[in-house]
């Protein structure tokens, strides 16, 4: 399992690194991102409930972190 | 190809080329009620409240305030038994009872948490930010204090966004009864509990990296990592385990649990976004891999069907796998030798867990939006482990945890 982790998180470093090195296809013009100002377009659209269920989340399981952050804040017993 | 809208486009392109626009200088308000229950096991009630405001010149302030009142009972991690199991509860002073074959559950657990935190963003020039923040959150057993910071800038007509930050946590345990000896043996209610002396502490410092790139005019990717390490008291205090006899699988006596005082986490998330014509598309992938060999995988996917005028309907789906750790003990056997670290908390068991849900928006007049949302949450573990022991085979040593969630939010914007 944990060569199976490390090679998935070498494959998504890679997809990382693969999506800078083509970054200059990739994108669109200043007047072209009408589409891109709507809400539903926003990464993280309501940041509030992503930090209500992250938090509920942290207190279910043994794996947190991610788009809210990791780090500490509660017993949650 | 769709037609571009023209006031939209307009907004974008000054916001690109720094322009402050009529929405520079605004003040949002944002706040949610959310209840959670546990059928027969934990009940909460969380209120949070958020408050930003974005000054003309670029600058913004946020701050963030959290009032969560938990009740009920939780799973301690003693097996069920043939017998009526009694319990010393954490304070030493009293007890409380099990019925034969039923899952032990601590009905003692009550808490109130009080979080606050606080942020700042200023502009570096025209396409760098910077921010720092502050966190501090108290319960009656919990301190936790925090600071965190962080750095963005913006590439290629700001289609490439890279951002790196850190965070500082240092918590404090101070846990009903005081914090019991590891692998201690429970006591009779009345007599003197095995405790270490003062309270426990723990550090935890996480540390990221982000890229968002906008692919093209309906694809945003997210990619990002983070490093966490924690030092520290990471025992729950309230959590023990049986010690089974190795032929009748029922319990002797309850060990309380000993967990490693250090862990390091490896995250790494990938989020990706799509304009559909009307709607919008989120898929979200997380890998989470760490020193104590839990392995998780979470997939997520959130659909927004924009029904028009503003309202919108947006189902949830999510799913999560995650291994054991590799000190987690459903009991312990007597008459064997005693494992460095061990736990039979089922957070750190093996698991699967699912989410479904839907939140609906509407608009409230201009500027205001409210939220409505359901969502049902379950659990399920290896309930029969194939190598059980005499009574134990009969049990379930995994009982499905199901969570019924309600939120209603408001959002104000000045």
């Amino acid at each position: 399992m944990r060569i199976k982790s490390v090679l998935g998180l070498s494959a998504l470093l890679a997809i990382g690194l693969g999506a800078v090195g083509g970054c200059a296809s990739m994108g669109v013009e200043p007047w072209e991102r009408d589409l891109l100002a709507e809400p539903g377009m926003q990464v993280d659209p309501n940041p509030l409930v992503t930090a209500l269920d992250e938090h509920i989340y942290f207190s279910k399981e043994a794996a947190s972190g991610g788009l809210a952050g990791g780090g500490g804040g509660c017993g949650c017993n | 190809m769709a037609a571009i809208d023209v006031r939209k486009a307009l907004v974008a392109a000054c916001a690109v080329l720094g322009v402050s626009g009529p929405t520079a200088r605004a003040t949002e308000i944002e706040t949610a009620v959310l209840g959670y229950t546990e059928p027969s096991r934990v009940s909460a009630l969380e209120a949070v409240t958020d408050l930003r405001h974005a000054f003309a010149d670029g600058k913004e302030v946020n701050f963030r305030l959290v009032l969560d009142a938990l009740t009920g009972a939780s799973a301690s991690g003693a097996t069920p038994s043939s017998r009526v199991q009694v319990f010393t509860r954490p304070s030493g002073s009293g007890s409380y009872q099990t019925a034969p074959s039923e899952t032990p559950l601590d009905d003692t657990f009550r808490d109130t948490r009080v979080a606050l935190s606080g942020g700042y963003a200023m502009p570096l020039g025209r396409v760098t930010t910077w921010d720092a923040g502050l966190y501090g959150s108290t319960e009656h057993d919990y301190t936790s204090l925090g600071v965190n910071t962080s750095l963005a800038r913006d590439f290629d007509k700001r289609n490439t966004s890279v951002a790196v930050r850190a965070a500082y946590f240092d918590d404090t345990i101070n846990p009903e009864g005081g914090r019991p000896e590891p692998f201690g043996a429970m006591q009779p209610a009345g007599q003197a509990q095995p405790r270490l002396t003062g309270d426990g502490a723990k550090q935890t410092l996480d540390l990221g990296v982000s890229l968002t790139q906008v692919v093209d005019r309906k694809t945003v990717v997210l990619l990002d990592y983070t490093f966490s390490q924690v030092d520290g008291y990471q025992t729950d205090p309230y959590k023990f385990l049986s010690l089974v006899d190795p032929v009748t699988g029922d319990p002797g006596e309850y060990l309380f649990e000993n967990r490693p005082d250090a862990r390091n986490k490896h995250i790494a998330y990938g989020r990706f976004v799509r304009h559909l014509g009307r709607d919008n598309l989120r898929l979200s992938y997380r890998l989470t891999d760490d020193d104590w060999n839990v392995t998780s995988h979470t997939v997520e996917l959130h659909y927004r069907w924009n029904l028009g005028a503003g309202h919108y309907l947006e189902p949830h789906g999510r799913y999560y796998t995650q291994t054991a750790a590799d000190f987690y003990r459903r009991y312990l056997v007597t008459g064997s030798d005693l494992p460095q670290h061990a736990s039979a908390d089922y957070r750190l068991g093996d698991m699967q867990a699912y989410t479904a849900g839907l939140l609906y928006g509407r608009p409230v007049g201009d500027r205001n939006e409210l939220t409505v949302r359901f969502e049902y949450y379950w659990q399920t573990g290896e309930s029969h482990p194939a190598d059980a022991i005499g009574v134990l085979r009969d049990y379930d040593l995994f009982p499905t945890v199901d969570a019924f969630i309600v939120q209603v939010g408001y959002s104000l914007r000045i």
